[in-house]
């Protein structure tokens, strides 16, 4: 069963994306205030809330990997950044791509994009010390996935009263039940890839380690 | 006559319960509108625009880690059949 | 109490090794005169208007550069006569290890900033609150170094303790320091701007201080020793690469 659950997420995202995009473009009103651009939302925001999922996912498979000196802990972990870079990243594009349509800015310096860039930062500089760091630096990854998770919150209260210092924007205000409707969809299809990858990932890094470690019997018998 | 007639087209016709206002579109109104429908036209466009970009962005990011995913499966596979010709060769 | 005075005990020999030669003082010293002069050279000709929020901006800059330099000699000199390791096999407490060298780091940047701060204020018409306000200027100072400082102390020991490589604490401690790093340019700017808020800023400083503080103290001992070594297949990809080769 946890072998094909992988697939069958994908399997199952499918006509869920195709329904969403079909929402998204053909059931869907337009927005009033800011017009057509507005559809990017409905996967601009789905990317941002799983690249936080990631984000929490490896700092508790952090903890889990320095508490346990669990391998497969270190293998979520490992994977759910590469995860959350990915999401990250579309977040970080897509963004400027919708706020140069609607505000005519590519970026505001927004409480949530300077927070969303930093924790970007965070898990950017998390996958650096994995695959370049020195031998003992596993351990010294999951602190920093730690402290990553652990200041997110931080980071957005320090961007806000950064803010405070400098004229503020205002966001998206509260949406009609239609566009929820549209959103949802959108975000379990988007979900069910992101964690289908997830397990792939993960399940590819554990075999990696199990491999490696039967070249090494291997040597070791010779 | 020292009473100040207001211009033509902004005149408002003296009310009357039996007939409403005449709604009809003057030549300079259906102009004025076109131009409006032009300029919304061209908004819708480059939101558009906009989407498509965005849209691409996305699935290009996913695609792209998607091959990675798949070249890493493949580099695996490999190391694997090696370990097996390694493990076969000693069984010889 | 043990943990205070074994913490004293390493803090007190590590002061008279840096009595001997003052290397990490000099360095980092230097360093910010070097910066200081840079940032001059830079940004002289700014108005006043544009300088209020340059200044901060150059003092947390100065302290982040300086601050990098000053943990990556603190842990090399450990590295070079690997004394780190024998000194956490000592009957050590592993806290006391990272109060120690925190505490040293700290006491380092605290000096490079008796010449940067007054640097800054000399130079910059923007800086000119930092003398009105020394009391609170000092605390300002001692609450964004000591968060820095905090976070520093364990991933520069981390890398310190891998062998190699110590160019990497460049790149993950600049992204985990942003939200002290933050706080503190936004508190200094409000010190700047003498806003009426600016204890409230300062404590929740010292709350976020303490938090980095305890997160960090807690990981120390996990991150350095870990819970017993075991064999990881993936440190030895090489020595696999090699006995690849067919056997002669």
């Amino acid at each position: 069963m946890r072998k094909i659950l992988p697939d069958l997420c994908l399997l199952a995202a499918m006509p869920l994306l195709v329904y969403s995009v079909h929402r998204v473009f053909l059931e869907t009103p337009i927005e009033r205030q800011m017009g057509t651009a507005f559809k990017i939302f409905f996967f601009h925001v789905p990317m941002g809330w799983l690249c936080m999922l990631m984000a929490v996912i490896c700092g508790v498979a952090a903890g889990v990997q320095l508490r346990r000196r669990s391998a497969v802990a270190g293998a979520v972990a490992l994977a759910a950044a590469e995860l959350g870079f990915v999401t990250g990243l579309g977040v970080l594009l897509t963004g400027p791509i919708w706020g140069s349509a609607t505000w005519g800015t590519p970026w505001t310096g927004d409480a949530r994009q300077v927070t969303t860039a930093l924790l970007w930062l965070v898990i950017a500089a998390y996958l650096l010390l994995r695959h370049y760091g020195p031998r003992s630096s596993d351990r010294l990854a999951a602190a920093l996935a730690i402290f990553g998770a652990v200041n997110v919150p931080i980071i957005y209260y320090a961007v806000k009263l950064w803010k405070t210092m400098h004229p503020s924007t205002g966001v998206v205000a509260s949406l009609p039940p239609e566009m929820w409707a549209t959103f949802w969809p959108g975000l379990i299809a988007l979900a069910l890839c992101t964690l289908a990858l997830f397990g792939l990932r993960t399940r590819q890094l554990v075999l990696a380690d199990e491999l490696d470690a039967a070249w090494v019997r291997l040597d070791d018998n010779l | 006559m020292d009473e100040v007639t207001p211009p033509a087209s902004t005149a408002t016709p003296p009310p009357d319960p039996a007939y409403g206002p005449a709604v009809g579109r003057s030549l300079a109104d259906k102009e004025k509108l076109r131009e409006l429908e032009g300029v919304a036209a061209d908004k819708t466009a480059r939101d558009y625009q906009h989407i498509v970009l965005a849209y691409g962005v996305l699935w290009a990011l996913f695609a792209g880690y998607g091959i990675f995913l798949w070249r890493r499966s493949a580099r695996l596979r490999a190391d694997m059949n090696d370990l097996q010709r390694r493990l076969d060769q000693r069984a010889r | 109490m043990r943990v205070v005075r074994q913490a004293v005990l390493l803090l007190r020999s590590e002061l008279r090794q840096e009595l001997r030669d003052f290397e990490l003082l000099l360095s980092a010293g230097f360093f910010t005169l070097v910066l200081l002069a840079m940032f001059y050279l830079s940004f002289a000709s700014l108005p006043v208007k544009h300088s209020l929020p340059a200044v901060p901006a150059m003092l947390w800059l100065t302290i982040a550069f300086v601050g990098v330099l000053t943990l990556t000699r603190a842990f090399d000199r450990e590295r070079e006569a690997d004394t780190l390791r024998a000194l956490l096999a000592a009957p050590v407490e592993r806290l006391a290890i990272y109060l120690a060298k925190a505490a040293l780091c700290l006491l380092v940047l605290m000096l490079c900033c008796l010449v940067l701060v007054p640097g800054l204020w000399l130079m910059f018409p923007g800086g000119a609150a930092f003398a009105e306000q020394p009391g609170q200027t000092a605390l300002l100072v001692l609450l964004g170094c000591g968060g820095y400082v905090a976070v520093g102390t364990l991933f520069a020991a981390g890398l310190a303790t891998g062998g190699g490589k110590n160019t990497l604490l460049f790149i993950i401690l600049y992204p985990l320091t942003t939200p002290i790093l933050l706080y503190a340019l936004a508190t200094t700017r409000a010190l700047l701007d003498r806003h009426p808020d600016l204890p409230g800023f300062l404590g929740q400083m010292a709350a976020l201080d303490l938090i980095l503080f305890a997160l960090a103290a807690l990981l120390f001992e996990t991150v350095l020793v870990g819970a017993g070594v075991a064999h990881r297949p993936r440190d030895r990809p090489r020595d696999r690469n090699l006995s690849r080769k067919p056997a002669p």
